[in-house]
């Protein structure tokens, strides 16, 4: 899956994250965490496991995270993307 | 002992900061609302933050029910939504404006093949009416007696309100619906829900509610504000007499059985079946909830 | 309990007293109402404005909070609004004017800075990487030479004097980088002003014509230049330009001086030029090398300083022969071809 086009999801308040994306050649990943130095490592696994389960191949997601459970994170990503990537029919077997 | 409906709270579907926290004030079911609160542009967000979090292991672990409202079928979002929420498990689908069997039934389809695309076992996604015109709540035992899915009706009062040339006031406005709904509970052998107090600073016009709706014989009753959990269950609790009254009569009532006497009775009435029945009831209530607090 | 706070949009220039409910609040964090803003999204707690974030196409700016009020819910639901409202409109890539005292706050938005004017103001922008990709694209068009110069210009339209402009620092230069300001504010559209610069330095060796970028004179860098009512000279926006300039892109194309045509008429160019010594040449003001500025003396036609605000008057008013003395052959194959376009 590529990203056509520049898209988010998600908030910036707390419990939540925004989800930015945007076209790039290769994929590229910023994360930005209010919790970064107790969770930047397991929010980093979260985001490459949900971007990997969804195929993405070509996109700059950029992430502000207000310290979200793990749900919220896979749920973000993966509406920024399906948005961005102008997705219609969704593999719910790749989502959940 | 039978899951509890008293308290379902409700929780907009977008907002991630309540999905996640609202497990903490362990209502008897959470409703992730995917229809009213969430806004068109966010359907999409909705649906997959709720599908993400009924995936938590919270709610089994603390015994809290998932109930997600879906759109109508006949929306561009409500089938999205059913396909979203039965794959990630959620325990009970909410159909809003149910107005007649059918409508169950259109459902209970696609809920049917959608458990057998994801290997989820036939059956086991429960449902629940909204009963929100007048016409459902004249159908409203057609509808509860629609499917074996269903685990209750609930009525919902704004729609419902506007449709009957009224507004919503010191309840004389949904005294028939509230008895209507409650019978086709009962004559289903399912819950009935009772409508939102939608004012969430006026504690004692809600627990004025509460009171009635628990007279008549209403399971529990959708709420807006974390904080009328506490209070609606409290209400819902025995009191301390009603629990030591309901063991007396279930001592009598074992003591009657080791005499072998056909009728018992207790302080010169006659205790039957109901009466011990109910008085179980109260004493397991009181071990799952406490007795109630005066406040 | 809790107040209920209500997000919205107000249209300052609508309403005089959302107006001097937003001045007033502006003024208790020690902002002034820019000119150019009229769009708020706002925060009120009974019909009161607590919290307001100004709109400017993709910039934003005058963002306050009531002090009483304070907290960074408030503070963030704020802001996410805007973004939300910005990006449904359209605007994607944002960028924000703050003081630098909340760098922090705004760091937190999702916003990185990308210059600071050192106690007074930063612009920032939204994405962590904006700057750093569009210099790398700049930094694929590299060449090699000592002496490597610069040219910004709007080109509304491209007349010999800018043609002038072109052959005389080419010739002092081992190669010429032009940027056209790539902003739709002008009579000419950028389309157009790129295409008649390019076709006009068609036959200048050692030149490459680039389309410019909001990071070079645009309405986020430089606002001031494109209000029609240039009264208003804003010393600290024209820091932000000329040090992007000199920060970010003179370093991606080894740029070692920039040209400029000498102002005799307007202002903000003026004043922009006189800034250009100071924050382009100053060893104070970055830690970058030093950006040389070479200002050249304008030419003259008939005893008339050959300018395009000049060609727009004149094509306004249809003296279309004298038009012919102003601009190249090339432009002026445009004009004439699109001469019922310009006519009062």
């Amino acid at each position: 899956m590529k990203i056509q086009k520049e898209a988010m999801a998600g908030t910036l308040e707390s419990s939540d994250l925004l989800v930015k994306v945007m076209p790039n050649t290769g994929i590229e990943i910023v994360i930005n965490s209010d919790v970064n130095k107790q969770f930047g490592d397991q929010i980093r696994a979260v985001v490459n496991q949900t971007l990997n389960d969804l195929n993405v191949t070509d996109g700059l997601i950029i992430i502000d995270d207000k310290g979200a459970l793990d749900c919220a994170i896979r749920a973000r990503i993966q509406c920024a993307v399906l948005r961005g990537a102008e997705e219609e029919n969704l593999d719910w077997s790749k989502l959940l | 002992m039978k899951k509890l409906r008293r308290s379902m709270l409700f929780l907009p579907g977008a907002n991630a900061a309540m999905l996640s926290t609202s497990f903490v004030y362990k209502p008897d079911s959470i409703m992730f609302d995917l229809e009213d609160a969430v806004s068109i542009k966010e359907k999409d967000s909705a649906r997959l933050l709720v599908a993400q979090t009924l995936k938590m292991p919270v709610y089994k672990e603390h015994n809290i029910e998932t109930v997600v409202r879906i759109n109508a079928l006949n929306t561009p979002f409500g089938l999205k939504d059913l396909e979203a929420v039965v794959r990630a498990g959620v325990d009970v689908v909410r159909l809003p404006m149910t107005n007649s069997a059918e409508d169950i039934h259109e459902l209970e389809a696609h809920v049917e093949r959608i458990e057998k695309e994801c290997g989820r076992e036939v059956g086991s996604t429960k449902l629940m009416a909204a009963i929100e015109s007048a016409q459902a709540v004249v159908n409203a035992v057609s509808i509860a007696k629609s499917s074996p899915r269903l685990i209750g009706i609930a009525l919902a009062a704004f729609d419902y309100l506007v449709d009957m040339q009224t507004e919503r006031g010191d309840g004389t406005e949904l005294f028939y619906a509230r008895c209507a709904v409650l019978h086709a509970a009962r004559v289903a052998g399912i819950d009935a829900f009772d409508v939102v107090y939608s004012n969430v600073n006026d504690d004692e016009g809600f627990l004025k509610e509460v009171n009635l709706i628990k007279k008549l014989g209403y399971n529990g009753k959708s709420l807006i504000n974390p904080r009328q959990i506490e209070l609606l269950h409290n209400a819902y609790a025995p009191t301390a007499s009603e629990v030591e009254n309901a063991k007396k009569v279930v001592e009598a009532a074992e003591e009657g059985e080791r005499k072998g006497l056909g009728v018992v009775s207790l302080n010169g009435k006659m205790i039957d079946a109901p009466i011990i029945t109910r008085a179980q009831k109260i004493i397991e209530l009181a071990k799952y909830s406490g007795v109630r607090k005066e406040i | 309990m809790y107040d209920l706070v209500d997000y919205t949009i107000i249209n300052i220039s609508k309403s005089e007293q959302d107006y001097q409910e937003i001045k007033l609040l502006l003024s208790r964090s020690d902002l002034d109402l820019d000119s150019q803003v009229t769009l708020f999204m706002v925060a009120k707690i009974h019909d009161k404005i607590i919290a307001c974030a100004g709109m400017d196409r993709n910039i934003i700016k005058c963002v306050a909070i009531d002090p009483q009020y304070r907290g960074n819910q408030l503070n963030l639901t704020l802001m996410d609004q805007t973004i939300k409202y910005a990006n449904e409109n359209g605007y994607f890539h944002l960028f924000l004017y703050t003081k630098p005292e909340n760098i922090d706050f705004f760091k937190g938005c999702g916003f990185y800075p990308i210059v600071e004017i050192t106690d007074l103001v930063v612009l920032m922008e939204n994405n962590p990487v904006g700057i750093k990709q569009y210099c790398k694209q700049l930094n694929a068009q590299k060449k090699e030479g000592k002496k490597i110069g610069s040219i910004v210009m709007n080109a509304n339209p491209f007349t010999k004097g800018h043609q002038y402009l072109v052959q005389y620092a080419e010739s002092q230069c081992d190669w010429l980088h032009v940027f056209v300001v790539n902003e739709n504010a002008s009579q000419f559209s950028f389309d157009t002003r790129l295409k008649l610069v390019k076709d006009g330095t068609n036959q200048i060796k050692n030149v490459t014509v680039h389309a410019s970028s909001p990071y070079i004179i645009s309405r986020a860098t430089f606002p001031t230049y494109f209000l029609k009512d240039k009264t208003k000279i804003d010393q600290a926006y024209m820091g932000i330009d000329l040090l992007i300039f000199r920060n970010y892109i003179a370093p991606a194309l080894n740029i070692t001086h920039r040209f400029v045509g000498t102002e005799p008429i307007d202002e903000v160019t003026k004043a922009y030029n006189e800034a250009m010594r100071y924050w382009l040449e100053d060893n104070t003001v970055s830690s970058l090398p030093a950006i040389t500025v070479v200002e050249v003396e304008r030419i003259t036609e008939s005893n008339c300083v050959v300018s395009a605000s000049l060609v727009r008057k004149l094509l306004a008013t249809g003296q279309y022969e004298q038009v012919k003395t102003l601009v190249p052959p090339t432009t002026w194959d445009y004009l004439s071809a699109n001469l019922d376009k310009f006519k009062i």
